[in-house]
């Protein structure tokens, strides 16, 4: 592809953020200021822009702690955010370890099936009792992406180390 | 104490009866921004009668969330022992989702007084 095809295709999906590469916390910190500004520069609405950003910071760390393709500070994967009339579009993208697909599928899965208050009584669940095993956080991250999106989709793709990708929708 | 605050952490503002907490937390390192501030409410609440606290965050990370979670708890099991211990979460009018995380902590607390204050 092209320069100026990729220039075109980001543009064509209202890709208006995207980050491909290492993502360590300092890189992080390096650019959520200035993601939050671009944000709420496009929407003014406080609980929007807040819930679009929030979903980021999940996604980016998410793809800090867990891509399977790692170096000391981080880990390597795409992370984009896009805006069209309908609303904003988070994504997130890294290699995977096969291993953690089933496990992750179903997690997922059970969470696309909750409704609201079931989500947050699964999150105040798991605040009472603590990370599951492996988690590198507080085992939150997904809950809270599924809670704070109006709705959200995943996929493995083998391509062919095998790909994690995630994409969060956040409309008004 | 007394930390300013970085677009990753809140300014944080503890004496001997009074802790503030303003801005945004989701920091690089959660433990090391947590623990100090844990340690040191712990020793203020075992030296005061009276305690009040008053958090106004425009967003908080689900690393964090846990953190404010121990947070919350240490006050409730305080005021539990018979210690005046006050709460005020503050939020934007139009922040539904830092207004949903107020109502989330609010119903672990029975004995501490736990208000959601607009603002």
């Amino acid at each position: 592809m092209d320069s100026h095809d990729f220039h075109k295709l980001l543009l064509s999906r209202g890709t208006f953020f995207c980050y491909s590469g290492l993502l360590s916390e300092e890189v992080l910190s390096a650019i959520s200021g200035i993601v939050r500004e671009q944000v709420s520069d496009i929407d003014h609405d406080i609980d929007l822009t807040t819930r679009v950003f929030g979903i980021f910071i999940e996604q980016a760390q998410n793809i800090i702690r867990y891509s399977e393709e790692r170096l000391a500070e981080g880990g390597i994967g795409t992370v984009a955010i896009g805006h069209s009339k309908e609303g904003f579009v988070v994504e997130a993208i890294n290699p995977m370890n096969a291993d953690k697909m089933l496990s992750l599928k179903g997690n997922l899965e059970e969470l696309q099936k909750m409704e609201s208050k079931e989500l947050r009584k699964a999150y105040k669940q798991r605040l009472r009792e603590g990370p599951p095993e492996g988690s590198k956080g507080a085992g939150l991250g997904f809950i809270e992406i599924a809670r704070k999106s109006s709705k959200f989709e995943f996929d493995f793709v083998e391509s062919p180390e095998l790909l994690f990708v995630l994409k969060a929708w956040i409309v008004p | 104490m007394h930390l300013e605050a970085t677009n990753r952490t809140p300014e944080v503002l503890i004496s001997d009866s009074v802790l503030e907490m303003k801005g945004e937390c989701y920091p690089e390192d959660i433990t090391a921004f947590a623990e100090p501030i844990l340690e040191l409410l712990a020793e203020k609440l075992a030296a005061c009668d009276s305690f009040s606290v008053s958090l106004e965050l425009r967003y908080f990370n689900s690393s964090s969330a846990k953190f404010f979670f121990d947070f919350f708890e240490v006050l409730e099991e305080t005021a539990a022992k018979g210690k005046s211990i006050s709460i005020q979460w503050r939020y934007r009018s139009s922040d539904n989702s830092m207004k949903e995380a107020g109502e989330d902590f609010e119903e672990d607390m029975e004995v501490a007084d736990y208000q959601l204050v607009e603002i």
